[in-house]
């Protein structure tokens, strides 16, 4: 890992995202409309930019880090961004290093998700679930308990409207913003 | 008994059962002055609640509905608590009614299963009105029940008869001397003698089962086909619900939730409790605990030097007084024979009295021992019987051995040592300290408020391989103040010595250097 060396930090902003100053933000790292990222978050695009999609919800001490791809070690120059979609929630101390993440999944409190999982659409990863093996979560996946059970949802996990919308109107009162860089297209 | 950051099993209690304890796991007796764990208690349920919603039931009730509450149910997935959400629903045509209605369903926070998942329709109502799945069995299940239960009846019924025809048989006096007992009924103005009637056999055999001859093909689709583990329950899954056993994901139905109990303890010699909770479910207090924490100096292992095959080493103890009166500890060897009671000898005569007086109360009141048939005058005599040899007995019964084999020998130090009593408020004291206490200090390091530490020489057993865990023990003899005696007849409080073992697991023993 030392020989990797971290790119200039580049974060664009969108219009109508939340990002607070103290959180960490490392890399080419793109943040989309009404994202809210608490501080204390970490985002660490390491070997490619980040591209986080609408309506996320990044929650404090949650990390996302995206490191080389363990099948890309070879052409390190060559690797794609990760794109993270719409209406994820990462919860109070998730670490997600996921190569590939859909919309609308949780990501709940303490989980850990290794490199070498791809996660879909509509999947919630339980309270402190560590999944490391190779493996690619379908849609509506849900894992829970101790031993990683896992179960197909009936539907994606709801947005959570009403508590972006507080914390829409709390956070700007009591941190500082990160000021937009760019203009909703 | 859960694990509490004070439940550390490196010391251990041997209970006067023999069974090895942490001091946290057990109780202590204050009218027989000894320890008991919940192996040597007789458990009872004092009440019943539903650990949800805490509702309390009584135990009739709570039978009738299978110990189950009524209310709460469980996810059938993983197990967790099923947490009632409203959704509200437009009405299919908006002209019909503006109001939106609501409408509840059962949800899973741990693993997201809800009630729709099983495509249970959603209920108008909170609570109660979830639809019950009867089992296809309860029928049949519910006829053998009454089956044997009548069986049991003509059993017993049986029996008296039996019993009764053989009375008949015998002559009394009454009879030799020409009273006839119908007579003597008579006189006294008894009603006259039923007829002894054979009881009816009135029970209904159940048909039994029979196997069914023909059995299906085997279907080898089970072979063939790939499965997909989302869809198969697990054997868990399949478990938590017996009577349907469910083989697909999408028949589990939620589970009515096990009530919980509350119980209390009590000590098989002298049926006093030992613990009980206080009855509402909502409360975490005990009416009565007496846990070994609150009366036996607690033993923590401070540091030991390494331990090495046949070389003595120190080991430094720390020793807590919990009790409100001061105590003197001393040593004893590990297989110094334990007494149930060892009275002062000038207390010794009031303890007897004592036992006198509690006999005398017992042979006074009607006893629970009191058998049910014989004159009171017998019952009195028996009382007395029952009592002096249930106390002999229980005194008698000699404890199991204890299970742990001891490798290290302790050099028992012929000193004593005092504990303080102990002073909550001593720990906010500012000033220093000053006791009077004199102390050998070949025995005693250091000491504080109601704690202090002693050092010990311990010797591992000259044979012992490489990595084996060092097991040593010894016996604990410790001055008990009883203050119960004291509340009850504005006496002096007793006090006597007790004894116990407590064995200390040093770790493993390291080669020479």
């Amino acid at each position: 890992m030392s020989d990797i060396t971290l790119p200039r930090n580049n974060i664009k902003i969108t219009t109508g995202a939340l990002v607070c100053e103290d959180s960490k933000l490392r890399g080419d790292i793109t943040i989309g409309k009404d994202t809210i990222v608490h501080p204390m978050a970490t985002i660490i695009a390491e070997s490619a930019p980040i591209i986080i999609g609408e309506n996320c919800l990044i929650e404090e001490q949650a990390k996302i880090v995206y490191r080389v791809p363990f099948d890309r070690v070879e052409d390190k120059d060559n690797i794609p961004p990760l794109i993270i979609g719409s209406f994820n929630v990462f919860e109070v101390g998730c670490h997600v290093e996921a190569a590939k993440i859909g919309d609308s999944n949780v990501f709940e409190s303490k989980c850990f998700v290794g490199n070498k999982v791809s996660v879909s659409n509509g999947c919630t990863i339980g309270a402190g679930c560590q999944l490391t093996n190779e493996q690619e979560l379908k849609e509506n996946i849900i894992v829970y308990g101790e031993k990683c059970q896992m179960r197909e949802g009936l539907s994606k996990p709801l947005p959570q409207y009403s508590q972006m919308e507080t914390l829409m109107k709390i956070l700007p009162s009591y941190h500082h913003i990160k000021k937009p860089t760019q203009k909703t297209k | 008994m859960s694990a509490g950051f004070l439940d550390i099993d490196c010391v251990k209690y041997a209970c006067t059962c023999g069974l090895l304890k942490t001091l946290q796991q057990l109780y202590f007796c204050r009218y027989c002055s000894e320890l008991r764990c919940t192996f040597c208690v007789s458990h009872e349920v004092d009440s019943h609640f539903c650990g949800k919603c805490c509702e309390n039931l009584p135990s009739a009730e709570a039978r009738v509905k299978k110990n189950r509450c009524v209310n709460c149910f469980i996810c059938p997935s993983c197990r967790q608590e099923l947490s009632t959400r409203a959704a509200s629903k437009q009405p299919a045509n908006p002209e019909e009614s503006k109001a939106t209605k609501r409408t509840y369903y059962l949800s899973c926070l741990c693993c997201r299963w809800s009630s729709r998942d099983i495509g249970l329709p959603d209920q108008t109502a909170a609570t109660g009105s979830w639809p019950k799945r009867e089992s296809i069995h309860s029928n049949r299940i519910q006829e053998i029940v009454s089956m044997y239960k009548g069986l049991q009846e003509k059993e017993k019924l049986d029996k008296e008869f039996f019993k009764k025809k053989q009375k008949e048989k015998i002559i009394s006096y009454t009879d030799k001397t020409g009273i006839t007992a119908a007579a003597l009924r008579k006189r006294i103005g008894l009603p006259e003698d039923k007829p002894i009637l054979k009881p009816k056999n009135a029970v209904k055999i159940v048909t039994p089962s029979k196997a069914d001859e023909n059995i299906d093909d085997f279907d080898e689709e089970v072979l063939t086909k790939s499965i997909n583990l989302l869809e198969i329950t697990s054997i868990d899954q399949r478990l938590l619900q017996p009577d349907v056993q469910p083989k697909e994901i999408s028949n589990i139905f939620p589970i009515q939730k096990i009530l919980s109990i509350k119980r209390s303890l009590r000590c098989r010699r002298c049926e006093h409790n030992v613990s009980k909770p206080e009855y509402n479910p909502n409360s975490i207090k005990f009416k009565i605990q007496l846990f070994a924490y609150y009366h036996i100096p607690e033993v923590r292992i401070v540091t030991v030097e390494p331990l090495r095959a046949g070389q003595a080493c120190e080991l430094i103890l720390k020793f807590t007084n919990p009790t409100q009166h001061q105590t003197t500890v001393s040593f004893l060897p590990f297989d110094s024979p334990i007494e149930v009671k060892e009275a002062i000898p000038e207390e010794g005569a009031i303890s007897q009295e004592d036992s006198l007086e509690e006999l005398d109360k017992s042979s006074l009141t009607p006893s629970k021992k009191k058998s049910s048939s014989g004159t009171k005058l017998m019952s009195l005599v028996d009382t007395h019987i029952t009592l002096t040899t249930s106390r002999s007995s229980a005194r008698a019964l000699s404890p199991r051995s204890i299970a742990e084999s001891i490798n290290c020998t302790v050099d028992i130090p012929s000193s004593t040592f005092i504990l303080p009593p102990r002073d909550d408020a001593a720990e906010y004291d500012d000033f220093n300290e000053v006791h009077n206490i004199q102390d050998d200090k070949k025995l005693v390091v250091w000491r504080k408020s109601n704690k202090a530490y002693i050092k010990l020489v311990v010797t591992p057993n000259e044979d012992m391989p490489i990595d084996t865990t060092v097991t040593t023990g010894f016996t604990m003899s410790h001055l008990y103040t009883n203050t119960i005696a004291s509340v009850a007849d504005n006496k002096k409080p007793q006090k006597f010595n007790h004894n116990m073992r407590v064995i200390l697991k040093l770790g493993k023993s390291v080669g020479l250097n």
